[in-house]
């Protein structure tokens, strides 16, 4: 018995898709709605948290896989970096993509809009969400206490 | 098939999520936007949904879903009630009792159990499938039904509901 059970299981099956697509609503909308990419990163790990804490470490341990995490939340850190270079020719973090970006600029309010922003706000998520779900098996994999 | 059934399941709550972008509807930005984030959360969670998670989405059941809303609705107002005359005049007898259920899967058992926790006076405790009984916590258990023949003294008509909403 590693897991919680099958009312918790059933309904954590349920939920785990709408946390994720609730995370990636506020991170995308970062620029217009309120959070961003630390909260909807967050959001996101809960639902990894929930994923680990509802099955169990062992059925975490099939699915969760430490190089592709390492490797997601060092492209997120490189992405963030990427668009802040982007425009310096002018200066660093100088924002290109709004000025004279191809699509990242248009009306305010709409979803493509704020130039580096949003790719900013998926960048943060993205490392977020990958390192605290480390973080947190990291943690749970610590099981020396007894032994 | 357990992607299609997560990806229309995140992209549903993305419409809802997203409604009055253009207007009173969704503009093009969005409903791509949603296909792709869709997409990404449907891949990544196909695995966790289930095998069977597609016969949810079928309109029949979204019709006996919303049918059982006045009936959960109004098993909670009752019960309510009831719970509201138990804390005023202080009749309660309470216990743990073990109620035999006829469920066959998870979605079954996890319809009844809240079902059962939902209407106050009742709380189930633990779902156990290999016996096929549900332990239920009740505020007050009346003379005789100790050990309950099947679920309808505990929680009604919800047995039938779930076992036609899960199956």
């Amino acid at each position: 018995m590693n897991d919680m059970g099958l009312i918790v299981r059933t309904l954590a099956r349920a939920t785990i898709p709408l946390i994720g697509i609730f995370g990636a609503y506020i991170v995308s909308h970062g620029h217009l709605t309120p959070g961003g990419g630390f909260q909807g990163g967050a959001t996101i790990a809960g639902a990894g948290i929930l994923f680990l804490i509802a099955f169990g470490l062992e059925e975490a341990k099939k699915r969760i896989n430490k190089n592709l995490y390492s490797a997601l939340e060092g492209i997120g850190g490189l992405v963030f970096l990427g668009a802040a270079m982007l425009g310096l020719s002018v200066a660093f973090f100088y924002n290109l993509l709004w000025h004279k970006g191809p699509i990242l600029n248009g009306h305010p309010g709409s979803l493509l809009s704020a130039g580096y922003l949003p790719i900013m706000n998926l960048a943060v998520g993205l490392k977020v969400f990958t390192g605290l779900v480390s973080a947190l098996m990291a943690i749970a994999l610590y099981r020396r206490w007894q032994k | 098939m357990s992607f299609i059934a997560a990806f229309v399941w995140s992209y549903i709550f993305w419409l809802v999520l997203t409604v009055g972008s253009k207007g009173l509807l969704w503009s093009t930005q969005e409903l791509i936007a949603g296909l792709i984030f869709s997409t990404i959360v449907g891949y990544a969670t196909r695995g966790i949904i289930g095998d069977r998670a597609i016969r949810f989405l079928n309109p029949m059941k979204w019709i006996l879903a919303v049918a059982y809303t006045p009936v959960l609705f109004w098993g909670m107002v009752k019960a309510n009630f009831d719970v509201a005359y138990r804390v005023i005049t202080g009749k309660i007898r309470p216990g743990i009792v073990r109620v035999p259920v006829n469920l066959e899967n998870d979605a079954q058992y996890a319809i009844l159990s809240n079902s059962i926790t939902l209407t106050p006076g009742t709380l189930t405790v633990d779902a156990c499938p290999e016996e096929k009984v549900l332990y239920v916590h009740w505020i007050n258990i009346p003379k005789g039904l100790e050990w309950p023949e099947n679920s309808e003294p505990v929680s009604g008509p919800f047995e039938k509901w779930a076992r036609r909403l899960g199956e």
